[in-house]
């Protein structure tokens, strides 16, 4: 099942109403700016995939410094090129929307810091998400020192099992007690 | 499956919900719903009729929401500042929501029928409305329903026998009671999540990490965010090393240094409350209507400059980290605004109630010029502190940049406006709405003001405690010393004799003792006067009643210590155990 023409069937908004946190309203106005992203001839395609390139233009992903991986993680293309369907488009606004559960937050939280994807946080991920936060250039990143003394602290905070990674539960532990978090990890339209 | 046989197991709704919560694209959930339906042909029509109804609910609740105040405004502010900024936003909507129930129950308890009854009673021939009271407050509104005079103590009979003395006392006391009980629910809920999980003492690298926002969309702001995080982060590793570096005579100067700002910032609170009182002592004997605005006018010119200096004090003070200087800050304004309160209440509690014949009408009308005044000031403020600020930042002295909206004084001072409001309720009851108009007034004053004159915080701050603190400062020591005043006044302070509801009694909570002796000869109700004496004002009970509270506060106490030391026995536990996985993987 896709979107195929320009409005969304009424059996296909309550489906995706009761599948995703979002509301009516939110669903329509994500459906409106997915098919601004829509070329002329792909409009009238099921199930379109819209490349990364594109998707990358939307305002609220274009300045995140995530953005790539985010478009990775949601994206259930064979390619793993990050390109998004309307469905995993809704996926991505679910997870990011104000009710959505600390669960589903954390886990897709932890997919996205998982730089390599290979189900831990070891030093290298945790190395590119600091530099992902504080800065690209050279003059911007932490010292080679403070990222080590950085990273040795965040393992001892958070690696409950000594393992020198952090998996899945340490870091839905940790997030747990950090209540900012749901309401910073939020992308609304 | 495992998992479409525990799905199966559940309710509807309940399974709705648990498929939701999974952790899996959409494909794979919509996969999952089709295989469990397929297992309940049998239901076929039942679950087209709960469809139905669940598509209804949808529609309802989506509905609601559209009708919810400002939710567009909020998530605009909440994406271009961050939550820390609307946590003041937020804020000022709770408090309108007291402020629009508070003028509800009012309005409908105690004004409405007294409007039905007798629409325009006791205004004198010669008073006529002049443009002036909307200011003062005084004069023509003097004796309307505006304040506790323009209130008979009669017993109307409109319809059945409304008791006048008891509607006003109880809608009041109900109302205060609901507001407490609200206060300490959201303060217990917001505790809960936000201190009690939350390790206060760190300052970690995973809370600033995690703590990013996605949902800030500006390029600019995302690349100053990355700088403050980054400086952030760097303090937090340095912190750890510094604290250790600091010498003994070090350590005196700075212990000089808080001592000595401590004691200026006290004495500049006490001072502005004695002069208040000696402002007020003098002032009284000369009562033409624009002199009486004089103290309002002070107590806000005192409320806005005063917090400056304080800040100022603040830069000059070495502190270790920024989460103290706010604390510092916000504790010193609590305490500057508290002792103007209770400058004030101590003088219209021991001296106007001596001096004045309706009494209760003139402290209505002082606290109406002080909410007005405020109110006043209070977009002066929003002018020369953000519009001002913003046109010294970019034109005069580029070096101090735009400024940023300063949460913690402005949340302060919907905190002082809103205990004017409650200590105001018993003497005038239409003040909240007054209070309401403000607010609207206000937030969108202060929205327009945040786009265009500030920038969004540099810091990323901890929106959810400072919250709860908020919240708890709320409470106590505003809400219960307004609690408190309008307590005392109404136990122990002698109703006025020429005006207001309560006229001719010894004080005011003397009418519940006169309702439940009338109740006394109504049969079937000896059960209320029976809890009324045994209860309500018996001794022996409320100190039964304490003795409990403190004894279910000690176990749950207990409880919380020993629940803290197993944690620490599982998490030795956990290390145990993949030590020794990775030991017999070895072998």
């Amino acid at each position: 099942m896709g979107t195929t023409a320009s409005q969304l069937g009424k059996d296909l908004l309550s489906e995706y109403q009761e599948l995703t946190f979002l509301t009516k309203q939110e669903i329509l106005l994500a459906h409106k700016r997915f098919t601004e992203l829509l070329t002329k001839d792909e409009k009238d395609l099921p199930n379109t995939r819209v490349p990364v390139e594109r998707i990358l233009t939307l305002p609220e992903l274009k300045s995140n410094p995530f953005r790539k991986r985010i478009c990775h993680v949601f994206s259930t293309s064979e390619y793993k090129d990050g390109s998004l369907t309307f469905e995993d488009f809704l996926d991505l606004l679910s997870a990011f929307s104000d009710s959505a559960t600390m669960e589903i937050k954390s886990h897709y939280a932890f997919r996205i810091f998982d730089f390599d994807d290979d189900g831990t946080l070891d030093c290298g991920d945790l190395e590119k998400l600091v530099n992902c936060l504080t800065g690209e250039t050279d003059d911007t990143r932490l010292t080679t020192e403070e990222m080590r003394q950085l990273i040795s602290n965040i393992l001892e905070e958070s690696d409950i099992d000594k393992d020198g990674t952090v998996n899945l539960s340490e870091f839905q532990h940790v997030i747990s007690r950090s209540p900012d978090f749901v309401s910073s990890f939020k992308i609304v339209l | 499956q495992n998992l479409v046989k525990e799905l199966v197991a559940l309710s509807t709704r309940d399974r709705i919900h648990a498929i939701r919560d999974l952790p899996i694209s959409l494909d794979e959930k919509k996969h999952i719903r089709w295989v469990l339906m397929g297992k309940q042909l049998k239901f076929i029509r039942f679950l087209l009729l709960s469809q139905s109804f669940r598509r209804c609910g949808y529609s309802i609740s989506s509905a609601r929401q559209s009708l919810e105040l400002w939710q567009g405004i909020m998530k605009e502010i909440g994406g271009k500042f961050g939550s820390s900024v609307l946590i003041y936003f937020v804020f000022l909507k709770w408090l309108l929501m007291f402020n629009i129930f508070s003028f509800l129950v009012n309005f409908g308890f105690i004004t409405i029928p007294l409007l039905v009854y007798n629409p325009f009673s006791s205004i004198p021939p010669n008073v006529s409305f002049r443009g002036l009271e909307i200011l003062s407050g005084a004069g023509y509104f003097q004796h309307t329903v505006l304040y506790y005079g323009g209130y008979s103590n009669e017993t109307l009979h409109v319809l059945a026998d409304y008791n006048m003395q008891l509607a006003y006392f109880f809608t009041i006391a109900v109302y205060m009671l609901l507001c407490g009980i609200t206060l300490i629910f959201s303060m217990d809920s917001s505790f809960k999540k936000n201190y009690v999980l939350a390790d206060p003492t760190s300052n970690s690298a995973w809370q600033l990490l995690c703590s990013w926002d996605f949902s800030i969309t500006n390029e600019r702001a995302v690349r100053q965010r990355k700088n403050n995080l980054r400086v952030q982060l760097k303090e937090s590793l340095s912190e750890k090393a510094q604290r250790e570096l600091l010498t003994l005579s070090e350590k005196l100067k700075h212990f000089g240094v808080y001592l000595g700002s401590w004691l200026l910032s006290t004495g500049l609170a006490v001072g502005c409350g004695a002069s208040i009182y000696y402002l007020y002592a003098a002032n009284w004997s000369l009562l033409q209507e624009a002199e009486t605005l004089l103290v309002p006018f002070v107590v806000s010119l005192m409320n806005l400059v005063v917090p400056l200096f304080y800040s100022l004090f603040n830069k000059f003070e070495p502190y270790s980290s920024q989460r103290r200087q706010i604390y510092a800050l916000v504790v010193r304004n609590v305490f500057l605004k508290m002792s103007i309160l209770a400058v004030l209440c101590y003088y219209w509690m021991n001296v106007v109630a001596k001096k004045f014949s309706c009494w209760e009408s003139v402290v209505g009308q002082a606290l109406y010029r002080l909410v007005i005044v405020d109110f006043l000031f209070l977009m002066l403020g929003s002018f020369f502190g953000e519009f001002l600020s913003n046109v010294i930042g970019t034109r005069l002295l580029p070096r101090l940049g735009v400024p940023e909206f300063d949460v913690a004084r402005n949340v302060l001072e919907l905190i002082y406006a809103q205990t004017l409001a409650w200590i105001g309720i018993y003497f005038s009851p239409l003040l909240p709405a007054i209070q309401i108009f403000k607010f609207l007034i206000l937030f969108y004053l202060k929205k327009v003001s945040l786009i265009q004159n500030c920038q969004p915080p540099r810091r990323t701050g901890r929106a959810a405690q400072m919250q709860t603190i908020f919240i708890a400062l709320l409470f106590f020591p505003f809400f219960v010393g307004a609690l408190s005043m309008v307590a005392y006044t109404a136990w122990s302070l002698t109703p006025s004799e020429q005006c207001g509801p309560f006229r001719g009694l010894n004080s005011t909570f003397s009418v519940v003792g006169v309702w439940i002796d009338d109740l006394e000869e109504i049969a079937g109700s000896q059960w209320a006067v029976w809890i009324y004496q045994h209860v309500i004002r018996s001794e022996i009970f409320y100190f039964l009643i304490s003795l409990i509270i403190i004894v279910i506060m000690y176990i749950f106490w207990q409880v919380t210590q020993g629940r803290k030391q197993l944690i620490g026995l599982l998490r030795q536990q956990i290390v145990n155990v993949s030590v020794f996985g990775k030991i017999s993987l070895k072998c």
